[in-house]
Parts: structure tokens; C-alpha cells; sequence
């Protein structure tokens, strides 16, 4: 790991000083343990403070569209990253020409909650030691099996290399199955309408409407979102539970054919509330109707940008 | 019949070519039914269709051109791919699937609309009334409308 930190610090140094890009995205440090902050690199001696490990949280391609668009920017780029990029370079939101991809096959994300419930206590430092997480508490040391460990949306992953990228830093790993990832809304299919209703009621009813999903997501970035849109108000937006309810439905339907499933949005939420079961849903549809896999290749249209003349069979009675 | 369904028809303004048809839909429609007349089926967006069922509706029935009908070329074509997946979302998270119907209409289809709505109108009534995503104050107990 610390070879590949080196390399990536070494890459970005590279870049910037060669004035290949303006910033470079990465994470450094942060001031909680268990989740490290995105950081931009503006001059060579910015990349020591660079880290690279399985705290850091957030999809990086969120700042392309957050950040100037004048600028060349360089990202430190994971499976999931180097998709939402390919999908926002596709979708107009930057021009690849601009950008430089460093990318990094992904080991997966650890969770942070699911190791702060473990321990329950303030976490004083966390460290990764090849498949073990070391976590000291003011009681006790912990040791965790890094793979348990990991967010579901890591332990489902089907892509954690990156594509489409400049360069990539250290070594492929296997692709997972990508009908794997749907395993769990196959599972939630099979349950009764009333209990798929419940499940759903209950997570969205306890959303405080934060809006960190839509903060952490890479491919929210309309100028103006449904739910702040109030003249005229085409649909229940307010905090009750109809205007939560909608405001789940609809930013999973608004992610159809574009999410990434990188489960930022589940590991912004203060409320630990599950939103990645639609989105899969979705995604799944996508891929069994249209044999459409998110960030795959750059020449094949987002299915909800076309449309076809053969779908008729299955619409009309 | 054990109730009569409260049923939401969003109605593309071209497919009825017939006069009596529209006629019919504009001014004969029983007073469960509420039409909205949209230019285009491309114009239904997936929140007109939750907006209908959480203000309480029990169906929502959407009509449309067949393909290669449409004035506007391919707006259903589009309609169909958005509104077609977020009826299998709705179906997802526990929304009975009966509660949206797709009519796609021919212009010479004369009378389709009448018997579409009277078929619908019975599936639903054997149905419970719709409680879920009914979610919304009605608009009499102080709702914004």
C-alpha cells in the first residue's frame, strides 16, 4: 500500500509541476478518524500531506462539476471514481481533455459506521495493516478483518478498476460478477408488497433532509434540484413524509442509467438511512433491458437519452 | 363494485382524433375520473405520477399515440422508456402494479378511451383503496394545494 501511495504522491507531484493540471483531487488526513477528507493539491509540496487508504469515503468525480470548469484538473481515481468521470465527461459536465486520471485499482471502502458500532466508543487512531484494521479506543484495541469490514456497496462491487484513465498505479485486480451486485435487490423482490412498502416507508420517513446524499453524489449536480424548486411546486416537496417519500423516489429515479453505485450517498447520511437498494433496482433494469452498464464504454447512449421503436412489444396492450 | 377508484387520466391532446371522444373525456367524464390534458405524452413526468398517487389517487392511467403517431415525432418514445421504469420502481418499493396503466391510443381507435377507462376503473375497484404513498394532508384538512 505505502508503494502505491508513493507512486500516486510521486505521479501527482509529476503532474503539477509540470503544469499538466492546475489541482489535483486526492484525500489527506482528516480531523476524524475512519474518514478521510478530499483535498486539493495546488502546488508540488501540497502532495506529502497526499494519503491513500480505505478511509477515504467521498467519489472524488463529485468536484468536476463543483469546481471551475476553466481549470485542468487531475483525480485520484478508484473503480467507482473513474466511472462517475466517464459519465459526466459523456453527460457534457467536462471536457476529458482537460482532465488527468490517475487511476488506482480499489481494495474498497471501509465503513465507518459499521466499525464505530463495533466499537462504540471514540475512536482515538485507525490504521490499515495489510488485511487488518488496528482501531484504538481509550478502553481497548481493536482488530478487524478489513473485508468485513468494507461498505456493502464495496463488498457487492463488480468493477474496482478503474477505466478509461491516464495512468494507472499499481496492479488490476479480478472483476466481480456484476449480476452479483443485484443479489440483494433479487432478495427484496421477493418479499411481500406490504413488507417491501414498510421497509421502504421506514427509511425514508427518518430522512431529516440534509441533502448530503445529494451533496455526495457525483451525478447530482442540476443547478436548481426538484425539491428546492417551489414555483410552481409540480410535486410534494416539503419535510412531511409524502415530500420525503418523493424526494427518495425521485433522486433514485433521476439516477436511472447514471449511478455508479459507489454508495457515497449511504456514507454521507447522518442517518444511516439505505438508498442504494432503488438505485441498484434501477441499474439492474437498465442493464437486463437496454445492456446498458454504467461507465462501460464511451460511445454507448444513456438509455433514457434514446429510445427505440423495438420497445413497443412491452408497452403496448 | 366495493368502491369507486379515484382515478387520475393523463391524456396526450393528439390521440383522440375522434370529436366524440374527446368530447366525451372533456365533458361527460364521471366525477371519479380527473383528466389532465398534457401536449405531449413526453410531457409526464414521473412526478405527475407520484404527485397523483400521494394527493390520493387510486389509479393513474396514461395515454398516449402509438408509436410512429406521435405529433412531436418521438415523444412517446421517450415517455415510454422513463414512465415504463418508474412504474417498475413504484412496483419496487410495494405500489401494486395494476395502479398504472399504459393506453397507447391509435387515432382511429374510436371509443378505445371509454372502454380502456371502464376496464381500468373495474380492475381497481376489486383492488382495496390505495394506501400506500397516499401519504399527503388532503387539500380539506389544511394541505398546501
Amino acid at each position: 500500500m505505502n508503494n502505491v501511495l508513493t507512486a500516486i504522491q510521486n505521479e501527482a507531484r509529476r503532474i503539477l509541476q509540470e503544469g499538466i493540471v492546475d489541482v489535483v483531487v486526492g484525500f489527506e488526513a482528516g480531523t476524524l478518524q475512519l474518514k478521510a477528507q478530499p483535498f486539493f493539491m495546488h502546488k508540488a509540496d501540497d502532495v506529502d500531506k497526499l494519503v491513500w487508504n480505505g478511509f477515504c469515503q467521498n467519489n472524488l468525480a463529485t468536484y468536476l462539476t463543483r469546481l471551475d470548469k476553466q481549470q485542468r484538473i487531475g483525480i485520484i481515481c478508484r473503480g467507482c471514481d473513474s466511472r462517475a468521470v466517464r459519465t459526466l465527461v459523456m453527460e457534457h459536465q467536462y471536457d476529458r481533455e482537460k482532465l488527468y486520471l490517475i487511476g488506482v485499482p480499489c481494495t474498497g471502502i471501509v465503513d465507518w459506521r459499521a466499525v464505530q458500532r463495533q466499537t462504540g466508543e471514540d475512536i482515538l487512531s485507525a490504521e490499515e495493516i495489510g488485511d487488518e484494521i488496528v482501531i484504538a479506543t481509550p478502553q481497548k484495541k481493536w482488530k478487524f478483518s478489513r473485508a468485513e469490514m468494507l461498505h456493502d456497496s464495496c463488498k457487492r462491487c463488480a468493477h474496482p478498476n478503474p477505466v478509461g484513465v491516464d495512468i494507472t498505479i499499481g496492479e488490476l485486480l479480478p472483476e466481480g460478477d456484476p449480476q452479483q451486485a443485484f443479489t440483494r435487490t433479487r432478495e427484496f423482490e421477493l418479499k411481500s408488497a406490504e413488507d417491501r412498502y414498510a421497509y421502504f416507508q421506514v427509511e425514508a420517513e427518518r430522512c431529516i433532509r440534509c441533502y448530503a446524499c445529494r451533496e455526495a453524489c457525483p451525478m447530482c449536480y442540476c443547478s436548481e434540484c426538484f425539491v428546492d424548486y417551489t414555483t410552481p411546486r409540480w410535486a410534494e416537496s416539503m419535510i412531511t413524509p409524502s415530500g420525503t417519500q418523493a424526494w427518495h423516489i425521485i433522486r433514485a429515479f433521476h439516477q436511472a442509467g447514471r449511478c455508479v453505485s459507489c454508495g457515497a450517498c449511504e456514507r454521507a447520511c447522518p442517518m444511516d438511512i439505505k438508498m442504494t437498494y432503488l438505485t441498484d433496482k434501477l441499474n439492474r433494469d437498465m442493464l437486463d433491458l437496454y445492456g446498458f452498464d454504467v461507465g462501460e464504454n464511451d460511445d454507448k447512449q444513456p438509455p433514457f437519452a434514446a429510445f427505440s421503436l423495438d420497445d413497443r412489444d412491452r408497452f403496448v396492450k | 363494485m366495493n368502491h369507486q377508484p379515484r382515478i387520475v387520466v393523463f391524456q396526450c391532446q393528439f390521440c383522440l382524433y375522434a370529436e366524440t371522444d374527446q368530447h366525451w373525456m372533456d365533458h361527460e367524464l364521471p366525477a371519479n375520473f380527473k383528466l389532465v390534458k398534457v401536449p405531449c405524452s413526453g410531457r409526464i413526468s414521473p412526478l405527475f405520477v407520484l404527485n397523483a398517487f400521494q394527493g390520493g389517487a387510486d389509479g393513474v392511467l396514461i395515454s398516449g399515440c402509438v408509436p410512429e403517431m406521435c405529433h412531436y415525432k418521438e415523444g412517446n418514445l421517450g415517455a415510454r422508456r422513463q414512465l415504463d421504469e418508474f412504474s417498475r420502481l413504484l412496483k419496487y418499493i410495494g405500489l401494486e402494479e395494476q395502479r398504472i396503466r399504459f393506453a397507447w391510443i391509435d387515432v382511429n381507435q374510436r371509443g378505445r378511451i371509454q372502454q380502456e377507462l371502464a376496464s381500468f376503473e373495474k380492475d381497481l375497484a376489486d383492488l382495496p383503496r390505495n394506501e400506500r404513498l397516499a401519504t399527503r394532508t388532503p387539500v380539506e384538512q389544511g394541505a398546501l394545494q
